[in-house]
């Protein structure tokens, strides 16, 4: 009895695991935006209905911004691990019309301070680009509270993918007993959750 | 000629365990729950990882309109909000410019589910103090009497902690604890040697941590450190009433759970003076039955177990059913949490933990204690931890590869604590119901009328002041806290824990409950949810709810065996 009930929940958990982890994937499927319908009544509620509110244009500057911040490295940049779907659906499902404007406006805000076509240029360019606004925004010498929640969002959806989480970070779904206290060099990164 | 032996109105932490006992000594229960039914594998998120999260674990505006007041709760995220009450359904009513946090959960197991499963005994301590203080009434027990209960509820739940011999914080019947972290470690010894009155312990909780034969025959295993706790857990490794008393209960085949169905009146038949029949809504239908039962066991819940029977009021029973006293609804109680407060333990960058501890370390209260109160009775617990959080470059000023592999360390020992403290039985905190408001199903809106009074306010501040020294005497950097002199107040209801609106004592003219949970007007009626509490202590309060319940469950059980009811 015991046994089986325990077998029953094992086997649970890993089916469930394994739905998870489909889900995932599909999750990270790029999700493109149906150009050839015609758009009538609120353009922006049209977008969000269909879960891409940011335009091509949008949705390409967002990615080069996560991409600088978060690049491909030995583990997955910001755009394998899915962050600009993830924002985007965020901006799009669960926003509102107030939060959408508020992302709208502030992309347009950074992609005007940085000038030119911030997504056309070489990773070497974006980087140096990039690298000089978010140190004037972090030292204050230019005010720019979007971009700080943009990289907030940017990063913090990172931590959450599943390449973020599980190879970037260390994830363990079942730890087993907790250990209050080992030497850091047997874990080697930070802990995903 | 009865429909069931007994009735238990509610399936939460105290209804699960007068189910279980009932129902083992052989007695036919029913438990009715105003809930639906839960189904650890369709309804339990503890398999979603992060990436399955939606909305990157945002609350959404749907969430805040649905649950405005509930969406406020610590435990409230995108794979728990299925737990937790729709607002627009369940109003209550608060006077103008005052506040009450209701928090709560309709389902089988209610909040039991959800809980933070910290479980500490009440002392001789905490049953003495309203007769020697002379505050409310006397408790009707004192610590023998309810220990040897402890005991068997503990045995059963299970408890992870260590002995540590307090008088002011009995040990319980334990399983291994969990471990302090290397910072808590030197937290302890900094604290405990500059303030020889004081103890930091490893929080004791209701997780099991070395199972017992009988836990894992009901399904139940190890605790797994994942700390996705109030998501519901499959390996059943917390105490709940659906992983432990329902089962428990279920398997004597002596239990018939009822759900969705909403209790809103007991009937009283005053020529036996008896409890005859409970009156009873079908949630989905609205349709009206009426149960019958030897005897009857409240357990929906201080607030809702009170709105039954002030709404039961009759002829003979004017002011609410077995209210003869006048006490029902009044003397409603909470803990403050309170005093919170943070910062950096500087060091140990060597040192780290493995997986997530459900838990954390305890300091038991050592005001009006191991050391004196200035001008203020009782006294208040802290339950912190200090932890390495990671995501540290979120708000960090950088980009590329570098900034990347900032984000790979975790980062300093981070400390953080609140203390929970005592709130006093007081008359003028009640529980009333709206002469003419009525929720969607009939019953009578419930007015709550509560709020922090001296006692609590001084309680506050002190906290607030003992934390701060406390950090200092630790070597904590960057504190941030509360001004003690304008500490943050916080208002009723938000520590969760709503208590003593049917309280019990020695004398039917001013409690409505005898020792055993038993009302004094009305034999076949008992209480056993948080509503029976004669004071509060500043410990969380669920253990003592749960050993009272199998005690009165015990008592009730005789009392019917020998034809008294």
């Amino acid at each position: 009895m015991m046994s089986n009930l325990n077998e029953g929940r094992r086997d649970t958990i890993k089916a469930l695991l394994a739905i998870s982890a489909t889900g995932a994937l599909t999750a990270c499927k790029p999700k493109t935006r149906d150009d050839s319908k015609s758009v009538s009544g609120n353009r922006d509620l049209v977008y969000a209905a269909k879960g891409q509110f940011f335009n091509a244009k949008e949705f390409a500057f967002l990615s080069a911004v996560a991409q600088t911040i978060m690049p491909k490295t030995d583990t997955a940049g910001a755009i394998e691990a899915g962050v600009p779907e993830t924002i985007q659906s965020l901006v799009s499902e669960w926003g509102d019309d107030s939060f959408r404007a508020y992302w709208r406006a502030g992309l347009r805000g950074v992609s005007n301070e940085l000038e030119g076509s911030f997504a056309a240029l070489s990773p070497a360019e974006r980087q140096a680009k990039l690298a000089d606004y978010d140190s004037k925004v972090f030292n204050d010498s230019i005010e720019d509270k979007f971009y700080k929640d943009m990289k907030h969002t940017i990063v913090s959806a990172y931590y959450m993918s599943e390449p973020g989480a599980t190879e970037e970070l260390h994830y363990d779904p079942v730890p087993g007993d907790f250990r209050g206290c080992v030497p850091f060099s047997e874990i080697g990164k930070a802990w995903a959750t | 000629m009865y429909d069931f032996d007994a009735i238990i109105v509610g399936s939460g932490m105290s209804g699960g365990w007068v189910a279980k006992e009932l129902a083992e000594r052989g007695l036919k229960v029913a438990v009715i729950e105003r809930g639906r039914d839960i189904d650890p594998v369709e309804d339990y998120k503890d398999h979603v990882d992060p990436w399955d999260t939606p909305n990157l674990g945002r609350k959404t505006p749907e969430d805040i309109k649905k649950h405005p007041i509930q969406s406020e709760v610590y435990a409230y995220n995108q794979n728990t909000k299925q737990y937790w009450v729709d607002d627009n359904e369940h109003p209550y009513i608060t006077p103008e410019g005052q506040d009450y946090k209701w928090r709560r959960g309709y389902h089988k197991g209610g909040r039991s589910l959800m809980w933070g499963r910290q479980t500490y005994r009440l002392s001789e301590i905490d049953f003495e103090a309203n007769k020697k203080e002379n505050i409310g009434v006397d408790w009707p027990v004192r610590y023998k009497d309810i220990a040897p209960w402890y005991d068997h509820v503990e045995r059963f739940a299970g408890i992870s902690g260590s002995s540590e011999g307090l008088e002011i914080l009995p040990d319980s019947v334990f399983q291994p604890a969990h471990e302090l972290t290397c910072a808590e470690d030197v937290f302890k010894e900094k604290v405990e040697s500059s303030f020889p009155g004081r103890k930091v312990i490893p929080g004791r909780v209701a997780h099991l941590t070395q199972p017992t034969e009988e836990q894992m025959e009901l399904g139940r295993g190890k605790c797994q450190s994942r700390a996705l706790c109030e998501r519901g857990c499959i390996f059943g490794a917390y105490f709940s009433s659906v992983s432990a008393t329902l089962p428990a209960a279920e398997r004597t085949g002596n239990m018939t759970m009822i759900t969705n169905v909403a209790v809103h009146k007991l009937e009283y038949d005053h020529e036996k003076n008896r409890i005859s029949g409970v009156q009873t809504v079908d949630v989905k239908t609205k349709a009206t039955k009426t149960y019958t039962a030897r005897m009857v066991f409240l357990n929906a819940g201080t607030i809702p177990s009170t709105m039954i029977l002030l709404n039961s009021a009759n002829a003979h029973f004017p002011n609410g059913l077995a209210n003869s006293s006048g006490q029902l609804g009044k003397n409603l109680m909470d803990h403050v949490g309170c005093a919170s407060a943070g910062g950096t333990m500087p060091g140990m960058m060597d040192k780290y933990h493995v997986g997530r501890r459900p838990n954390g370390f305890y300091i038991p209260r050592f005001r009006n204690h191991t050391e004196e109160g200035q001008d203020f009775v009782r006294g208040y617990g802290y339950q912190g931890r200090i932890y390495r959080y990671g995501n540290q470059n979120v708000n960090s000023p950088g980009v590329g590869e570098e900034y990347k592999m900032t984000g790979r360390k975790p980062g300093p020992w981070s400390y953080s604590i609140i203390a929970f403290a005592e709130i006093l039985p007081d008359e003028r905190n009640r529980i009333t119901l709206h002469s003419s408001k009525k929720d969607k199903w009939g019953l009578p809106v419930p007015i709550i009328d509560a709020k922090m009074r001296e006692n609590e306010i001084k309680l506050i501040k002190q906290a607030t002041k003992d934390g701060i020294e406390m950090m200092k005497a630790a070597g904590i950097v960057n504190p941030r806290h509360d001004n003690p002199e304008n500490p943050h107040i916080p208002a009723h209801g938000n520590g969760i824990h709503e208590m003593g609106t049917a309280r019990m004592g020695r004398d039917p003219n001013t409690s409505v409950l005898n020792g055993f949970n038993q009302s004094w007007d009305i034999p076949n009626l008992f209480i056993s949810d948080g509503s029976f509490m004669t004071s509060g202590g500043c410990q969380n309060p669920s253990l003592t709810y749960m050993a009272f319940s199998a005690r009165a469950a015990d008592h009730a059980a005789k009392l019917l065996k020998d034809g008294v009811i």
